[in-house]
């Protein structure tokens, strides 16, 4: 038997030359959205990770030397003694104006800028410690001291991370409305186009499901070719994008690093938009004969 | 199997192309159409295929009242009947072998028997060199013989069949009519309409005539 894909002559339908682009460029800004989505939520939980579980004791320099020497050495000295710190070390000066310097300038150090002291602070690993009572301790022994526990910009950090997730959610939401709307059309389209032949399935005794069949796996089709070129154009974007930021070296850059959960959502989309074709094509055309005799 | 009862039929709002037309085909007759051009011949297939609905009166097809049966069950009623179209209404894309397969796969039949079913139907109809040919490829005469292998490849109980012999040579015309008979004596109620008086004379059948929309039964043609 001859190759025999569809009944009706989807090939000489020009309605749906259209939609395999359309689905592209959808899944292309899909992929862009998804991967933006995936690298915030990893920044945020790599940053999480490392901050969960410490906090940075700040002492405030006095101008005098020995007296700021002996405030940290007193800080240290109540940190140790606090049941569930597990460790408690004076980040180095050289570290200090290594951090500064991206701000200040290589010369800020020599210049003789009051720079605070910071103390690391590590806590046992599960440990419930009243950071409260912490803190009084600590300023009541060192008025000079402040301590930093990162629960703010964690938590600006978490807010941070679920907007711009909720963002790409939003916009891969609107881009699945907008392909199906798309389908919709191009399917309107071929109904109007192959009118004819339908009536004439309908007059052989097709019922309205084998119809809407050739028209769901018509739209599956398109919509899985677009959608594969759609993707491989995101994945060749977001190589390139990963290429040319790799040179910049920051801590506020987030790495474009493409996991596996982010290769399956990826090769996910295709499938969805090939799923939300053939659906959306389903249900239009099952509405639009049951109007027909 | 087909009761029309004070029948009237209109296109959108036209005037009545048929008007109070009234008979009934018992199961296993086979009945000549004829009439001029014109007169309604087209037009009373179609609501006997059902691709129209009566403007008045009662279309009964298969025991069911059409204007109240749901639309859910005509594709079933559909498949019982086939319809040799006049203009063929052939699908261009398809090979003849598909689109006389396609009353079989719409049916849900099986990919083989269909396969041998519709091939040696073909080769019967004069058709079996052109399997793969498409209805674009093939003279009128070809393609009608494709329309008439779609229309009785599924047996149906109610054959309708619009000029079928209009673009064929005389001894095909013959050929297709005998096959029409075949089917009639195995049950199949058979109208066949053509204006070629010629051709209701050689066959010994009753004639339904149309004229202006109005309708006569005539009891047998003149049979040679």
């Amino acid at each position: 038997m001859a190759a025999r894909r569809y009944d009706l002559p989807f090939a000489e339908d020009g309605s749906g030359r259209f939609l395999p682009w359309m689905i592209a460029l959808m899944v292309y800004l899909a992929a862009l959205a998804t991967v933006a989505a995936l690298t915030t939520r990893a920044v945020a939980q790599r940053w999480n990770a490392g901050l969960e579980g410490t906090a940075t004791v700040e002492v405030a320099p006095t101008g005098d030397a020995a007296a700021t020497d002996a405030a940290v050495t007193q800080a240290l000295a109540v940190l140790r003694n606090t049941p569930g710190v597990v460790a408690a070390q004076p980040v180095p000066k050289e570290e200090i104006d290594r951090l500064l310097e991206p701000w200040l300038g290589p010369d800020a150090a020599r210049e003789g800028l009051p720079v605070p002291r910071l103390i690391d602070v590590r806590f046992t690993k599960g440990a419930r410690v009243d950071v409260g009572a912490l803190t009084r301790t600590l300023v009541t022994a060192v008025p000079t001291a402040r301590f930093d526990s990162h629960s703010v910009w964690l938590e600006r950090l978490q807010i941070l991370g679920d907007s711009v997730q909720l963002a790409a959610l939003l916009i891969v939401a609107l881009i699945a409305a907008a392909a199906g709307a798309t389908v919709v059309f191009a399917t309107r389209a071929g109904l109007a186009v192959h009118r004819e032949f339908i009536e004439l399935m309908h007059l052989i005794g097709s019922r309205d499901s084998y119809i809407a069949r050739q028209f769901q796996n018509h739209a599956m089709s398109l919509a899985l070719r677009g959608g594969v070129l759609g993707v491989i154009a995101g994945a060749l974007t977001i190589g390139a994008l990963t290429v040319i930021s790799r040179p910049i070296q920051s801590a506020l850059l987030p790495d474009l690093a493409i996991g596996a959960a982010a290769i399956a959502v990826l090769a996910l989309l295709p499938l969805l938009a090939a799923g939300i074709a053939m659906l959306t094509a389903r249900i239009t055309v099952l509405r639009a004969l049951k109007q027909m005799t | 199997m087909v009761r029309f009862q004070g029948v009237a039929m209109r296109y959108a709002n036209g005037p009545e192309v048929l008007k109070d037309v009234t008979f009934h085909l018992e199961a296993g007759s086979y009945h000549f159409l004829t009439g001029p051009s014109g007169a309604g011949k087209s037009s009373l297939l179609r609501l006997m295929y059902l691709a129209h609905r009566a403007s008045r009166g009662t279309v009964s097809v298969f025991g069911h009242d059409i204007a109240n049966t749901p639309r859910r069950l005509l594709p079933g009623l559909r498949r019982r009947i086939g319809v040799v179209f006049q203009d063929f209404r052939l699908l261009d894309h398809l090979s003849a072998r598909d689109n006389v397969a396609l009353t079989l796969r719409i049916a849900g039949i099986r990919e083989d028997t269909i396969r041998a079913h519709v091939a040696e139907l073909l080769a019967w109809v004069g058709l079996g060199d052109k399997l793969d040919a498409t209805p674009p490829t093939l003279s009128d005469g070809e393609k009608q013989r494709v329309a008439i292998a779609r229309a009785v490849i599924g047996r149906p109980s109610l054959l309708l069949a619009d000029e079928p012999t209009g673009s064929i040579d005389e001894h095909q015309g013959m050929r297709i009519l005998r096959l029409f008979e075949e089917l009639n004596r195995i049950g199949t109620t058979v109208v066949v309409a053509t204006h070629d008086q010629r051709l209701i004379a050689r066959f010994h059948h009753r004639v339904l005539r149309l004229a202006d929309g109005q309708f006569t039964v005539e009891r047998q043609s003149m049979g040679i």
